[in-house]
């Protein structure tokens, strides 16, 4: 009872406060018939207006040069998406309240697609950014990004409400050439792949930073557009961690630096020959097993199919040849075939390749 | 005077606002009495715990955590093995399938499982099923229904599956939560996405519509409601077509679709003999009668349901299964709700001989009504179906 005493008061202090507005007094009554179970979501949103910004910069053919970005800390700093619009001469940030600020990029993560900025700001209004999960799966979230750029210079910027739809480490792509995003993210069912959304806040419903709106991306496994947040305790790495040693600083090739080290051991090999006549998109079945060699040892046999190699699944004889070319020389693998309706699990210790 | 119109404008504006925020509280309460009542503190039977809006929030998110949680169990993730590239063919600009894994549900404890067949478009030639407990078995596919783009696979070797709960159909009501569930993402742990039932009797009351996101990664996956009670299987659709992708292109738009089981215990009879159910095909080309009795008849498929039942050209379709038939959009919706080896009854009105004669006055007693019980075939292809999903083996 007494909470529901204090939400009453509160609601006077509220109805008061209508009261000066004259004209805007009627269109207030409008808004306030309307049953209040959303009041929660709706004061979140309105208190994390103020650290949204609006980035402005180049545009190139189709894409468009605006995204969403928000503030981080109380002297300017801004996290944003990378994009083109950060490719061009000046980018540009619009607060809440409409001004216009030059910004500055300190940084970008390439990989995982951001970028922070700095302008010339001093503000109350920024998102902490944890360090540790804020959100678990099913939990609420509203995301405020300008898709499609809806709202311009001070208008507050759009929000949409889901949940979380799994925390997940993915594997995603645009195209083949473009960048691919490799990582911890959180799947969100509030739709927010279109353009100018990236850069926008994911927010848990008592108002904390859970994440950022990332870019489009398609989804490898699902070839469907993924609706995701970039954690925010990625964020904060990226904010606060020193570039040092980091896979996240800037320049060219910065990205598979750990998978060199393969390189310098012998490339091993099992001894099995793949039935190749159905093209590179047919299954991977054995089409024969090298004579004294490992598979041939293992028992491996004609039409058996390979079906996982390592933990990598070997959809087709594609699949196959990339898995072949990692193994090494006396480095275990375990490999499942497929034997008339049951599955066989090897383990094969793979011998230098051209003995 | 202008002053005290002010006050009298506003005042309404207060109450308004204070009546409006209790009455969120006490739906935040749970409570759908009259709000009103709610103050008076000493009734014994309302005192109830006073729960914010923030903790009603947590609590529903807690729902739909629990809600996947139950029904998990009965889910399986299901790999393909060679097959048409997901890069070969796109659909509306969306590309057909992706590589990951796709989701079923298991239908019975000793190894069915029922999914969308929109997760074989690619023809893998070897299907995996991981069921909960991690285990990897070969799956056989087994029959499907085209109508509802659905198929039923088999996994050998187990006796103790997880079947899930049923909410039959007649329980579920347009507005109330749905979770639904998919494995497509690659994790062993499904995504979840929540939303309410939009609508009921969709798709030749086939279908359940959803605002929860359908997509790929949940095509063959459970929709739950807000305990956890299978309302039926998600699947790709579009009324407009009866294509196997056909609706892929509305994925994740807030128009989803899912197919109820419960009534389908035959169904599943049938198809675990390996049977194919398909669309149903009348085999008449019609325009509506001016006067809203009827349609008029102007091409018949020979060898289809019509020409069996004696149907031709100038003859008026009144009714199939004593639903009136008036427009195109009826027939169809009527249709919708058979497949192919039903019999439907067909009420038509006779043209007369005389007035095909030509030159002839028409006859007056055109009305000779009849009524014929037919079997329906199903639509022509240019090529033949495949009788399985299962393609022929590569060697």
């Amino acid at each position: 009872m007494k909470l529901n005493c204090i939400s009453m008061l509160a609601s006077i202090v509220w109805a008061i406060a209508i009261l000066p507005l004259d004209l805007t007094a009627q269109t207030n009554a409008g808004a306030a018939t309307k049953p209040a179970v959303s009041t929660f979501v709706q004061s979140m949103i309105e208190k994390a207006q103020p650290a949204m910004v609006k980035v402005i910069g180049a545009s190139a053919g189709r894409v468009q040069g605006a995204t969403t970005g928000f503030l981080v800390s109380h002297d300017g700093l801004v996290v944003t998406s990378q994009g083109v619009y950060l490719d061009g001469k000046r980018v540009q940030v619009i607060l809440a309240n409409g001004s216009k600020h030059e910004a500055s990029i300190l940084k970008r993560d390439r990989q995982r697609q951001l970028a922070l900025l700095k302008i010339e700001a001093e503000t109350p209004n920024y998102f902490e950014l944890a360090e540790r999960p804020v959100v678990q799966q099913g939990d609420w979230i509203v995301a405020i990004c300008n898709a499609f750029k809806v709202a311009d210079k001070d208008e507050p910027i759009s929000a949409t409400l889901g949940i979380v739809s799994l925390q997940t480490n993915i594997e995603a792509k645009l195209s083949k050439r473009d960048y691919a995003y490799f990582g911890e993210l959180l799947l969100i069912d509030a739709i927010t792949s279109n353009p100018g959304a990236a850069g926008g806040a994911v927010l848990s419903v008592d108002g904390k930073l859970a994440g950022m709106v990332g870019k489009i991306i398609n989804s490898s496994e699902t070839n469907t557009r993924l609706n995701y947040a970039v954690p925010a305790e990625v964020l904060h790495r990226f904010v606060f961690d020193k570039p040092t040693g980091e896979p996240t600083a800037e320049g060219p090739g910065e990205t598979g630096v750990e998978q060199s080290s393969t390189a310098k051991k012998s490339p091993g090999e099992l001894g099995i020959l793949i039935f190749r006549l159905g093209g590179k998109n047919g299954p991977a079945y054995v089409d024969r097993v090298k004579r004294g060699s490992v598979a041939a040892k293992a028992k491996l046999k004609t039409d058996d199919l390979i079906v996982s190699i390592d933990g990598e699944k070997i959809g087709n004889i594609k699949d196959y040849d990339a898995a072949v070319k990692n193994i090494v020389a006396g480095e275990e693998v375990l490999v499942i075939y497929k034997r008339g309706r049951k599955l066989v699990r090897t383990r094969l210790i793979p011998s230098s390749k051209g003995k | 005077m202008r002053p005290t119109k002010l006050i009298f404008s506003r005042l309404p504006v207060l109450t308004i606002g204070i009546l409006s925020l209790t009455f969120g509280n006490a739906i935040a309460n749970g409570q759908s009495d009259d709000p009103l009542a709610q103050p008076a503190e000493n009734t014994a039977a309302s005192v109830q715990p006073q729960i914010s809006e923030f903790e009603t929030m947590a609590l529903t998110a807690r729902a739909f955590r629990l809600a996947a949680k139950r029904i998990q169990p009965s889910l399986v993730s299901i790999e393909s093995f060679g097959g048409v590239s997901a890069k070969q063919g796109r659909i509306g600009g969306i590309r057909k399938q992706g590589e990951g894994n796709t989701t079923g549900v298991v239908v019975s404890s000793d190894g069915y499982i029922l999914t969308s067949t929109f997760n074989f478009i690619r023809q893998a030639s070897v299907v995996t099923v991981t069921t909960f407990d991690g285990e990897k078995r070969v799956a056989k596919i087994l029959g499907r229904d085209d109508t509802r783009k659905i198929c039923l696979l088999k996994i050998d070797d187990v006796t103790d599956l997880a079947v899930p709960t049923i909410k039959p159909v007649n329980q579920v009501q347009v507005g109330q939560w749905a979770v639904s569930l998919g494995v497509g993402y690659g994790d062993q742990t499904p995504a979840i996405s929540m939303g309410i039932i939009s609508a009921k009797n969709r798709i030749g009351g086939r279908a359940i519509q959803t605002d929860a996101n359908i997509s790929p990664a949940n095509y063959g996956g459970p929709l739950v409601d807000i305990q956890g009670r299978l309302i039926g299987i998600c699947v790709p659709m579009n009324p407009q077509s009866q294509a196997v992708s056909a609706g892929v292109e509305w994925y994740d738009s807030g128009i989803g679709f899912a197919v109820p089981v419960e009534k389908f215990k035959e169904l599943i009879a049938q198809l675990k003999d390996g049977q194919r159910i398909l669309p149903a095909f009348l085999g008449v080309q019609s325009i509506a009668r001016s006067d809203g009795g009827g349609m008029t008849i102007i091409r018949v498929v020979p060898e289809s349901a019509a020409d069996k039942a004696g149907l031709s050209e100038k003859d008026i379709l009144l009714s199939i299964d004593d639903k009136p038939v008036n427009d195109m959009l009826r027939l169809r919706q009527v249709l919708n709700r058979f497949h192919a080896g039903q019999k439907i009854s067909i009420k038509f009105e006779t043209a007369s001989k005389s007035g095909l004669d030509g030159g002839q006055e028409p006859d007056q007693k055109l009305n000779d009504k009849k009524t014929v019980t037919v079997q329906l075939g199903s639509p022509p292809t240019k090529e033949k179906p495949s009788d399985s999903l299962e393609p022929p083996k590569i060697r």
